[in-house]
């Protein structure tokens, strides 16, 4: 972090990759991609790939939720890239299916996830990426769902949703997806939700009696709990060629969770044997965090340092479009225009995710 | 430089709990009318600069605490006179342009009069 000294460019005149875009995919949308009995399961069940938990997400009615904007590249196009000036987003389906107790149910739906994605948002323009879906209950099954979808050219990494997973996402059971992962050159980004949260880790949130409750705690409670596994387990030492990217819990909780492994690892090192470096230069040296949504202190100029311990060079830039909590790309780029150099900026906004996702910019 | 004065629109234009939203001088102005008071304000939210003139109108929750009972009652008012910004639903008083979400915002107001049915934003 240094004192800005050239005047930054206007942000319409910077590349910017968004490392979090989601679609919003209806039941009915999937039925076409679905095989027998998924297809009939699909066209006659009330429930669905994913039965919503009940939350208002509206407050009452407050907020919009509009979708429009994702139904289609085009709709894409317009409400996202020319409105906020992305050049690059980087799509992924917001599958939840990672949660459900059925498991072939929930590979039925992950593939059916992924031919949609190829066959209607990636081949129209050449700038938008996407994500593979995969779900974790049958690893073998997302290991091959990898090998089949994994070299398409506009797939740029993988799409994990990590809240629910049970045992966590470091337990050696998933190493054949991150294998299969590092051997597909694909990079793991994981999503949590409110979603999903209800069911699952702690059994308390099942108790909370506001949403807001819920949502604060889902997203960074989910990530806390699958970077300490992979930490833990040595998963980033059994894959080393992996990076992992941890999408929509903000920044904030980072710092506070790589110097609390390093404590205990020093402490419990035995516990943790195929490790060879502290756990901060493992999270440094694999690992990126989305900016989205960027946290709020009452002194802005308080997330400064946090980006700054997190490092510029671990930052990505997302809008999480088009959830009630998106960013508009002002909101991280206010601070970086603070407090960052010109090239730290533009790793934020693109290198990073450059490198990340492997994109030919 | 003294405000101008735009003529923005005729009193028929913006009926009771309407609002009508204009440029002025390249810049989007939203004027209300609540109970026949017109309120202007710019469609540029505090939050990340949303076009929160655009959202949705409804009331909103307040609550109060008993200490001695350890009651909780909760209140739903103002109807019609609380503006949702449509990105992340930060709350304005449409009659005075606070931020009910954050404590200390307020959302830049414009004079706003009535003369002879020509509703009139000093700018
Ligand atoms: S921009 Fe208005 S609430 Fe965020």
């Amino acid at each position: 972090m240094t004192e800005q000294i050239e005047r930054p460019r206007i942000i319409e005149d910077e590349t910017m990759v968004d490392a979090d875009v989601h679609l919003s995919i209806s039941d009915a949308d999937l039925i076409p991609y679905l095989d027998e009995p998924y297809k009939s399961r699909m066209k006659h069940s009330r429930l669905g790939a994913s039965p919503r938990d009940g939350w208002d997400r509206s407050v009452s009615g407050k907020i919009e939720e509009d979708t429009a904007g994702v139904q289609s590249p085009q709709a894409i196009k317009s409400a996202l890239c020319d409105e906020f000036h992305v050049d690059y987003p980087i799509i992924n389906t917001f599958g939840l299916m990672s949660r459900n107790p059925e498991v072939e149910w929930s590979v039925a739906l992950m593939r059916a996830h992924n031919d949609l994605l190829l066959d209607q948002f990636l081949d129209v323009y050449d700038e938008f990426k996407g994500l593979i879906t995969l779900t974790t209950q049958d690893p073998a099954a997302a290991a091959e769902e990898l090998d089949r979808v994994g070299s398409e050219k506009q797939i740029v990494g993988a799409y994990v949703h990590n809240t629910g997973p049970n045992p966590p996402l470091g337990d050696p059971i998933y190493d054949p997806i991150w294998a299969a992962a590092e051997d597909n050159g694909l990079n793991v980004a994981f999503h949590g939700s409110a979603n999903g949260f209800m069911y699952e880790f702690p059994r308390q949130n099942q108790s909370l009696n506001q949403f807001l409750g819920v949502h604060v705690l889902a997203h960074p409670w989910s990530h806390m709990l699958t970077l300490t596994s992979l930490i833990v387990e040595g998963v980033v030492e059994k894959f080393p060629g992996l990076e992992f990217a941890f999408l929509e819990a903000g920044l904030s909780w980072v710092p506070y969770l790589m110097f609390r492994l390093n404590k205990e690892y020093s402490i419990r090192r035995s516990e943790a044997p195929l490790l060879e470096k502290s756990p901060e230069e493992y999270i440094r040296d694999q690992m990126y965090f989305a900016s989205q949504p960027i946290e709020e202190p009452n002194e802005a100029s308080d997330l400064n340092s946090i980006i700054d311990v997190v490092g510029a060079d671990s930052v990505l830039f997302a809008t999480d479009y088009p959830h009630w909590d998106f960013d508009s790309p002002d909101a991280l780029d206010r601070h970086l225009r603070d407090a960052f150099t010109p090239e730290e900026r533009t790793q934020v906004l693109s290198g990073n995710a450059t490198e990340f996702f492997d994109l030919d910019l | 430089m003294a405000d101008e004065e735009h003529v923005v629109a005729r009193e028929s234009d913006i009926d009771d709990g309407e609002r009508l939203i204009v440029d002025i001088k390249g810049r989007d102005v939203a004027i209300f009318n609540i109970d026949g008071e017109y309120h202007a304000y710019i469609n540029w939210c505090a939050h990340q600069s949303g076009p929160c003139c655009e959202g949705r109108r409804t009331g909103t929750t307040d609550a109060s605490f008993d200490r001695e009972t350890l009651e909780q009652t909760l209140t739903y008012s103002r109807e019609g006179e609380i503006l949702n910004c449509p990105w992340h639903g930060w709350e304005y008083d449409i009659k005075t342009g606070e931020c009910l979400s954050r404590s200390g915002v307020r959302l830049p107001s414009f004079p706003v009069q009535v003369d002879e049915g020509k509703i009139i934003v000093s700018f």
